[in-house]
């Protein structure tokens, strides 16, 4: 039997442990004859002793602490230990964090519109540059050699100028029909 | 306002920003052809007078007409490398490529012989306007635009 075993059985006796280490430890006791005869040992040291340990009191004297049963060191960091996993919850029964759809949702779209924010902006700016640089950007074939370009930027408008002969009723719509009122 | 509100916003903007880029970066355009014809004097009733918008861009420009009237209008959707031919009048027939990020080639067909070719981008917002002298002391012009 180990040291660990033999503290459990102890604190067993000392009613330390919880429910489910209570059935753990009685299941074992039932097969296993040795800790049967362990705990029934601690049970008479503990009935023997019973009586000759006082409480200690603020008042009491040296005498009343010396003579309290002293605790081994493993003993004593044993119940912190088991104290300490009694009273913290168990991973599975750990509380499910209840965040709400929205607040989930925020939470992806505020790195999402930082992202945004910064695209737009260098959209902007490249739709700037290459606006300026496509104004620019005419170039004319012209088999009329009298022709010209013109560009107005503050219309946003190039106009190519065609010296075409002025017969040439490109504005007709159909044949026949005269656009002069004249 | 909601921070999940701004966010939603910014995203939306950006969707607005980028779908038009997406379009323009495949060479995906429309294109509006209008015919337009200019005059001082009083046109016909039975003609269509030209848009107030683009009547104003004419008159702030230095042409010295006084009327315009749409004559023919026409809408062509071009692919990357797409050619569309049209034909705005029986002596006027013109020619559209789009060439990929918002750059046009524009070519004008006078009686069937070519009179001009322009390529130029053609951002959304932009004219091109190609013209010349008619009958009468009045004035043709063919208006290139992209539309949606």
């Amino acid at each position: 039997m180990t040291d660990e075993q033999q503290l459990k059985l102890q604190a067993f006796l000392d009613g330390e442990l919880t429910a489910g280490d209570v059935r753990a430890v009685e299941a074992w006791l039932a097969r296993d004859s040795a800790a049967a005869a362990l705990l029934s040992e601690l049970q008479h040291t503990r009935s023997a002793l019973a009586g000759f340990e006082r409480p200690e009191t603020a008042g009491a004297s040296s005498t009343a602490a010396a003579v309290k049963c002293p605790e081994s060191r493993e003993f004593y960091w044993s119940k912190i230990k088991r104290e300490i996993e009694r009273t913290t919850p168990a991973a599975g029964s750990a509380p499910v964090r209840t965040e709400s759809l929205f607040a989930r949702l925020r939470r992806t779209l505020i790195p999402l519109s930082a992202a945004a924010v910064l695209a737009i902006v260098g959209l902007v700016t490249l739709r700037q540059y290459s606006a300026g640089d496509r104004a620019i950007a005419v170039n004319s074939m012209l088999a009329d050699a009298g022709a010209f370009t013109y560009r107005d930027e503050a219309q946003g408008m190039t106009v190519v100028w065609l010296s075409y002969p002025a017969e040439n009723k490109f504005a007709q719509k159909s044949s026949g029909v005269t656009l002069s009122p004249k | 306002m909601r921070p999940g509100l701004i966010c939603a916003t910014l995203l939306f903007a950006l969707a607005v920003f980028l779908v038009p880029s997406a379009r323009a970066a495949t060479g995906d355009v429309t294109i509006e052809a209008q015919l337009i014809w200019g005059t001082n004097e009083k046109p016909d009733p039975k003609l269509k007078a030209a848009e107030p918008k683009l009547a104003a861009k004419f008159k702030n420009s230095p042409f010295k007409w006084d009327h315009y009237c749409e004559m023919h209008r026409e809408k062509l959707k071009l692919k990357l490398n797409e050619e569309k031919t049209v034909t705005m009048s029986p002596n006027c027939v013109i020619s559209i490529t789009s060439l990929g990020d918002e750059q046009v080639k524009f070519k004008l067909f006078g009686k069937g012989k070519l009179a001009n070719t322009v390529s130029q981008a053609l951002p959304k917002g932009q004219l091109l306007i190609t013209g010349g002298d008619a009958e009468n002391s009045t004035a043709w012009f063919v208006v290139l635009q992209q539309v949606e």
